[in-house]
């Protein structure tokens, strides 16, 4: 076997969580999230700092874990697309992003959702430019870009209030037996 | 609540039947709303929920034609009556996209199997060169090494097409391009396996490589493949093409003309997701493979062939895809090597791309050159079209044999032809394969077709709008070369995008560096022709379906859900047929082994095809469940109403059952409710050599608007609004139809201004990264107007047609029409990147004196007296289109009326020049364009060679 | 993944432990390089150029991040220069147009001076550099020729494409730099040296501490143009900076980036002019730049057009200074 860079053990709070990870002194903080933390949710695009699929709050700053050394945030806090929701429920963001077509196949939006968060962290009220501006590190090859723009509007009136929290659009547990109409609502001969 | 005793209901409340216990009354009513225990029939565990009464029907999604409000304004639909107003026609979120904004959806590189081990491969140097040896026994002595593969070990050939199998898992006898796979290891952990691709030591014989498809119409000492009999002479010359419709003479005097010569760059999908797989043989001795695959059946059929095992010892486990766009529906060689791998060191083996790899196997849109002549007679009708497109394939076949056809036959419509002449060529190349891409193979043709209307219409002075308008193909109707045209909402969406982008006010109005350009789209919803070709007697996409005793849908199909929604689009269209909330439909749809075979997502086919093979299925189970109900209620299913989660007599809401207790009875005896459901599209088209390619049973139509800024000294172009109108029949889910257009405008936007695969002097791909290789960012990105036109598909799901390759097409002509309108100079070199530009602008202020680039004159539009004539016709063809769209008219329609034909005799008859050819006549060979220079060779088996 | 080569990374958490330890490694011939944010380093190291057994971090080094008007810390990040109100706004506006905003959280002001220069023929994995038999910039004790050039072997011809350089130039900054022999500071121009594989005067064991700028910086109005493809991500494909004191013709800087192997400054261009700066003189002056610059084909636009544009980058930005634009 190939020797590796000796090494050390690593630590740091992810997600709230404190941990630690046996991993060589060079190790890239991507790698160690997803190998060793089992964060799978960071996603590994282009390992070269283009795609920003492996974008992560360090101390609430979006930063691209793929470019970053372990050793270099050791200690700090990080938090991932898993750190995202409260227990089951899920942050604006993540809703609004379902809600608002921002997630295609999906593979860039971990990415996303972490610049984005940060961006609300910030600023309450982005403008379409500021939104631009924060997330110009991120690729995106299926949405155009338009509907992620729109689903960071959505969520920021969502954080700041101006909007109710999207209800998921039936009910998620649904009665097997409803009973019939509450109220009239027969057409004058409908549907055969 | 209790208003239900109010309401007045028609018919015999008691006749033949079952009245339903009122259920909640206020005496019955907890304080808190909540309902008394025990009044509920199946108490179902655990269950309840914040919505005890059902939802009330809602009749905007239900179409006129059944009562409701929808507006059809083309006319009603098979499905109609199927329709509940439940799913249908509303925004959705996609049914995994939790999964996706959490982190949990599990792509290649997520797929982690106790006791893994890490894959490698080993590729070529060279860019063409024989193996002569390969010793691996250094790498095998190498400790944690656990099993080495080489061509030897896999000599059976694949590839996507039956027809050109031309693919080995590693390189057999000779490597094709840099990056070719070699051999590959599998290792504890990938610094070994790394470690170990050092070790191998091989022979090579480097031969001469080709890298200019130009070159590959010459003979050659060493053809990069060898196709027998069939070879054409000995040059690299993969696939020709030839066809001529129509007649020929009516080119002849043209009013306007225009001839463009493309050169057209490759150009890769871009999916963020690189490659992953992982390979498993399981205690059974079957294999598990994962792997994000467009087209998994594919890859399951080449498996087979590779490691000779039957199909039904392997489960292609389809993990979420991260992005495909044409660039994962081939069977991939790394797919094999991790297989054989994994059979040798008998645990699983993982193998990750690099971004760098996912370049070395590209199969992305073929680097082209496109010559296009059209001609327009003096009532500025269309009398020709002549395609000549060289296509540059790379080192393998891929799915080239089919976008050889594609980039002629998929510009006969959407407009009326005099004649249609195409020679097409596609050659080998020392590079890596071109393949398939969003729009196969008629992007590029699209592009300089569109850019030449635009060329015309300026000849004759007048709107291109309207002459497009003026020379459009009807609603059920047929194309020159034979396709069935069925719906077509072509006009409705050019007056859309003219309307929304003030077209009228802009065009050739706005000044130097400001332009507006129009581009249409046409494409294929689903390929007529699937992969074991043999359509008339398995069906394209089959879906299978069961309801247990819970209620829930479990809904089994093999479409791979790309992030287009494909999923999201099944669960739709059971949830409207069975008017149950979609959260209770569960689609399967990852694993081969639970699946019904689906030929996968390509060609624009999952919708389509799929969506109706579910609308079947669930059909059937509607038949059970009402007849359950009719057994119960008493009514005849013809007079029941299917609504959420419950079924009751049309004319009094009251007298129903729960779709639970509908369920339930008609589950008695039977157990789950299972059904399947298939579709195959009718048989159609021609019976020419190639009519199949480009048959399909719907087409999707396209027209775009797009505005851009042209900095005349720096040649940058930057688009800023687009107006993209798409006619995808009917839109199931208009958030996922948005998403698809305005990501179709990206993808297409790159392809026209930055993104090419560059190969430089050595034939080296040179940007093999994401930083070189240059997708848009967001500040790239136009404010895109989505327009969804609606032509209601008579076969469609509910009348939906594509929406996913088809909106990708009109934003190349537009953005280059643009840039004429803007600065006056036509760039047929895409893309336009800056110093193309810039280059264009030098040349063309050098031919006008030396002007300085501030001065260029702007095209400016003065309409000749052609412009009212077309007016005129176009709001004529209007009217005759409304009419044979809502089927007020039905009678026949074939490409050719347009110039006087009668469309009831063949048009053979009536015109003595009108030919339908697919060979050149030996006459036509010296005047044959670059690809028609393929024809030029004989084949083998003609010359008596290779028999 | 882009597995590195093994290394060892050292934190020291002061400059003289940094120091300390360089003298180490230069005792025992051990080769080290410095790593700030790891934006320029890491993608090369992940292609296998040059790797060295030890990376040295200054990360851990408390007070290298100042950000003011008169003195900018090498490890200052680039985001924090973007937003800073403190800084010469020249400076704000080239970090803001530096890679993307994800890049920028972690570059460094240092690391943007020090950036490696750059060819499309060895910004390329080990595989890929193997195909082509090395590069003269990382030959691999091959010998192997220039590829850019072929046919000649003294010097490298990769492009510096950093797009910090010519701005700090045209406030007149001077880089202050620390090494195990102590201190020393120099004008930022005197900073770069031929060639491509030299590229700055940094001797073993020596990194840069920090920017300073001369008293009334304040006063100087500076306009940086970029030329780039895409307004994300994209290296400068060619990039100039100039400034002056508004009406002081002696004061005005030009400098140009990512056309060379170093930012080059064009005071001869400006002293040939000989007379007061107004906007007439603007074509004459854009073309000299132009004429002093010979790039070469080894980024992704094409060495010709890049040229062509130097003329209307600095015409831009000289009109820019003039408060035309």
């Amino acid at each position: 076997m190939i020797p590796s860079a000796p090494k050390t053990i690593w630590s740091a709070k992810v997600n709230g969580q404190d941990v630690q990870a046996i991993a060589p002194s060079n190790a890239i903080l991507l790698d160690v999230l997803r190998d060793e933390v089992g964060m799978l949710g960071v996603k590994r695009g282009c390992d070269l700092g283009t795609c920003g699929c492996c974008t992560v709050l360090i101390d609430g700053e979006p930063r691209l874990s793929c470019l970053c050394l372990a050793g270099q945030v050791e200690g700090q806090e990080i938090t991932t697309v898993e750190g995202l929701a409260q227990g089951a429920h899920l942050a604006p963001i993540q809703t609004c992003f379902a809600t608002h077509g921002g997630s295609q196949c999906g593979f860039c939006t971990p990415g996303f959702l972490m610049s984005a968060e940060a961006l609300l962290n910030e600023n309450e009220q982005p403008s379409r430019d500021e939104i631009a501006c924060a997330i110009e590190g991120n690729l995106c090859r299926c949405t155009g870009y338009q509907q992620i723009v729109d689903s960071i509007e959505a969520a920021a009136e969502i954080k700041r209030g101006d909007a109710p929290a999207p209800t998921p659009a039936s009910d998620p547990h649904p009665n097997p037996h409803p009973e019939g109409p509450d109220e009239p609502s027969m057409p004058p001969g409908h549907a055969r | 609540m209790n208003h239900r005793c109010h309401l007045v209901m028609q018919g015999d409340l008691m006749a033949g039947g079952y009245r339903q216990q009122p259920g909640a009354s206020s005496a019955e009513t907890r304080k808190d709303g909540k309902r008394v225990a025990g009044k509920q029939k199946f108490p179902p565990p655990g269950s309840g929920g914040s919505r005890p009464v059902m939802a009330p029907r809602d009749l905007d999604s239900i179409p006129e034609s059944v009562g409701g409000k929808e507006p059809q304004p083309a006319g009603s639909h098979i499905h109609d009556r199927y329709r509940t107003g439940t799913e249908v026609g509303k925004p959705r979120a996609l049914v995994d996209s939790h999964a996706k904004v959490t982190g949990q959806a599990w792509y290649g590189d997520d797929v982690r199997l106790p006791n893994e081990i890490i894959g490698k491969i080993l590729r070529s140097p060279h860019h063409y060169a024989k193996i002569k040896s390969i010793d691996t026994s250094k790498v095998e002595a190498l400790p944690g090494v656990l099993a080495v593969a080489t061509g030897a070990d896999a000599p059976n050939t694949f590839g996507v097409l039956p027809v050109t199998k031309d693919e080995h898992a590693m390189a057999v006898e000779k490597v094709r391009h840099v990056g070719d796979l070699v051999a590959c290891v599998a290792a504890v952990d990938e610094a070994t396996a790394m470690e170990a691709l050092n070790l191998f030591e091989i022979e090579w014989e480097v031969l001469e490589p080709v890298f200019d498809p130009r070159k590959g119409l010459e003979d050659q000492d060493e053809p990069i493949h060898w196709r027998g009999k069939y070879h054409v002479g000995t040059t690299n010359v993969q696939k020709r093409v030839f066809q001529e419709f129509g007649d020929r003479s009516l080119v002849d005097d043209p009013t306007a003309s225009s001839h463009g010569k493309w050169r057209m760059e490759g150009v890769h999908h871009g999916f963020t997701e690189p490659h992953a797989v992982v390979a498993h043989w399981d205690p059974n001795g079957r294999l598990q493979l994962y792997t994000p695959q467009q087209v998994p059946h594919y890859a399951h059929r080449a498996l087979s062939t590779v490691l000779e095992v039957p199909m039904h010892q392997i489960n292609v486990i389809r993990t979420f895809v991260g992005g495909g766009f044409g660039g994962k529906s081939d069977p991939f060689p790394h797919e094999m090597c991790a297989a054989i791998l994994s059979r040798k060191a008998g645990r699983p083996v993982r193998i990750n791309f690099t971004r760098e790899e996912v370049y070395w196997i590209n199969r992305g849109r073929h680097p082209s050159y496109i010559e296009v002549k059209m001609t327009a007679d003096e009532e500025a009708r269309i009398s020709g079209f002549d395609i000549d497109a060289l296509i540059d394939g790379g080192g393998f076949a891929s799915f080239g044999h089919v976008t050889s056809y594609y980039n002629g036959v998929l510009a006969t419509a959407p407009y009326e032809l005099g004649s249609f002449h195409y020679t097409g060529a596609r050659v080998w190349t020392n590079k890596p394969a071109s393949g398939a891409m969003r729009g196969h193979g008629a992007v590029n043709t699209r592009c300089a077709v569109e850019v030449g209307l635009d060329e015309m219409a300026e000849q004759m002075q007048v709107d291109p709008i309207d002459l497009r308008l003026a020379n459009l193909l009807p609603p059920h109707s047929r194309t020159i070369s034979g396709f069935r045209i069925t719906s077509n909402g072509m006009r409705e969406a050019l007056e859309r995008v003219r309307e929304g982008s003030d077209w009228d006010s802009k065009f050739r109005q706005m000044p130097l560096g400001k332009g507006i350009g129009i581009g249409c789209g046409f494409f294929i919803s689903g390929s007529g022709l699937p992969i074991h070709w043999d359509p008339n007697r398995f069906p394209h996409a089959t879906v299978h379906m069961q309801i247990d005793m819970d209620g829930g849908v479990t809904v089994h199909t093999g479409a791979a859900d790309i992030g287009q929604g494909s999923t999201t689009a099944v669960a739709q269209v059971v949830s409207e047929v069975l008017a149950l909330p979609i959260e209770m439909i569960h689609v399967r749809s990852h694993e081969s082994d639970t699946s019904p075979v689906d030929l996968g997502s390509y060609s624009s086919r999952v919708t389509f095809m799929n969506a109706n093979a579910a609308i079947r299925a669930a059909l059937d189970i509607r038949e059970k469940l009402l007849n359950a109900a009719w057994e119960m209620l008493g009514y005849h299913p013809d007079v029941l109403v299917l609504n959420d989660r419950r079924i009751y007599y049309k004319h009094d809401p009251a007298v129903g059952v729960s779709y639970l207790e509908a369920l339930h009875k008609a589950q008695e005896d039977k157990g789950s409710l299972i059904s399947s459901g298939a579709y195959r599209s009718p048989p159609m088209g021609g019976v020419h050599k190639g009519a199949a390619a480009g048959l399909a049973p719907a087409y999707s139509f396209s027209a775009y608007v797009a505005e851009v800024d042209v900095d005349v000294e720096t040649g940058l172009v930057a688009c800023t609004n687009v107006w993209a109108a798409h006619d995808c029949g009917k839109a199931l889910n208009p958030l996922a139809v948005e998403g698809q257009i305005i990501g179709s405008c990206h993808m297409g936007l790159g392809q026209v201004l930055s993104e090419k695969m560059v190969y430089g002097r050595t034939g080296h791909l040179q940007n093999p990264n994401l930083l070189e290789y240059k997708i848009p960012s967001i500040h790239e990105m136009p404010h895109v107007t989505p327009i969804i036109v609606e032509s209601s598909d008579p076969e469609g799901p509910f009348g939906a047609k594509e929406a996913g390759e088809g909106p990708l097409l009109p934003i190349l002509p537009a953005v280059v029409n643009a840039v004429y309108d803007a600065i006056g100079v036509r760039i047929r070199d895409l893309p336009l990147t800056p110093d193309v530009v810039w280059k264009a602008i030098t040349a063309k202020c050098k031919a006008l004196d030396g002007i300085d680039e501030t001065e260029l004159p702007s095209p400016r539009l003065v309409h000749s007296p052609l412009q009212p004539t077309l007016v005129a016709r176009g709001q004529e063809h209007k009217e005759r289109d409304r009419k044979r769209q809502r089927s007020e008219d039905t009678s026949a329609y074939v490409n050719g009326v347009l110039f006087g034909f009668d469309p009831d005799r063949p048009l053979e008859d009536q015109v003595e020049g009108w030919k339908s050819a697919v060979e050149p006549v030996p006459e036509q060979l010296a005047e044959l364009g670059l690809a028609g220079k393929a024809w030029l060779k004989k084949e083998q088996r003609q010359m008596g060679g290779d028999q | 993944m882009m597995l590195m080569p093994p290394f060892n990374l050292h934190h020291p958490t002061s400059v003289d432990e940094a120091c300390e330890l360089a003298a180490t490694f230069l005792a025992n011939g051990e080769s080290f390089d410095w790593v700030a944010g790891g934006t320029d380093l890491l993608p090369n190291y992940k292609w296998h150029i040059n790797v060295k057994t030890h990376v040295i971090s200054l990360a851990k080094i408390a007070g290298l991040d100042t950000i003011s008007m008169h003195e900018i810390g090498a490890m200052a990040r680039l985001g924090a220069i973007t937003s800073s109100a403190e800084v010469h706004p020249l400076i704000a506006s080239a970090a803001s147009k530096v890679a993307s905003s994800l890049i920028r959280n972690n570059a460094t002001l240092g690391g943007n001076i020090c950036l490696d220069t750059r060819c499309f023929w060895f910004n390329q994995s080990e595989d890929w550099r193997r195909s082509i038999d090395w590069c003269h910039k990382e030959d691999c004790g091959t010998g192997s020729d220039c590829r850019v050039i072929p046919n000649q072997n003294t010097l490298c011809v990769a492009t510096y494409q950093g797009d910090l350089a010519p701005s700090l130039m045209v406030l007149e900054g001077t880089l202050h730099i620390i090494g195990p022999n102590g201190p020393r500071s120099l004008p930022v121009e005197d900073f770069f040296q031929l060639d491509g594989i030299t590229r700055n005067v940094l001797e073993n064991g020596e990194f840069v501490l920090k920017v300073t700028f001369p008293e009334g910086v304040e006063n100087r109005t500076g306009s940086y143009k970029k030329l780039r493809v895409r307004e994300s991500w994209d290296f400068p494909e060619a990039g100039v900076a100039a400034s002056w004191i508004e009406g002081d013709s002696a004061s005005l800087r030009i400098a140009s980036t990512a056309l060379e192997s170093i930012p080059r400054s064009h005071q001869e261009q400006i002293d040939a002019l000989g007379i007061d700066f107004s906007a007439e003189q603007i074509p004459s002056l854009s073309e000299a730049i132009m004429k002093s610059i010979k790039p070469v084909n080894n980024t992704a636009l094409p060495p010709r057009y890049r040229r062509s544009m130097v003329r209307v980058l600095a015409k831009r930005s000289l009109r820019a200074i003039l408060g035309d634009e």
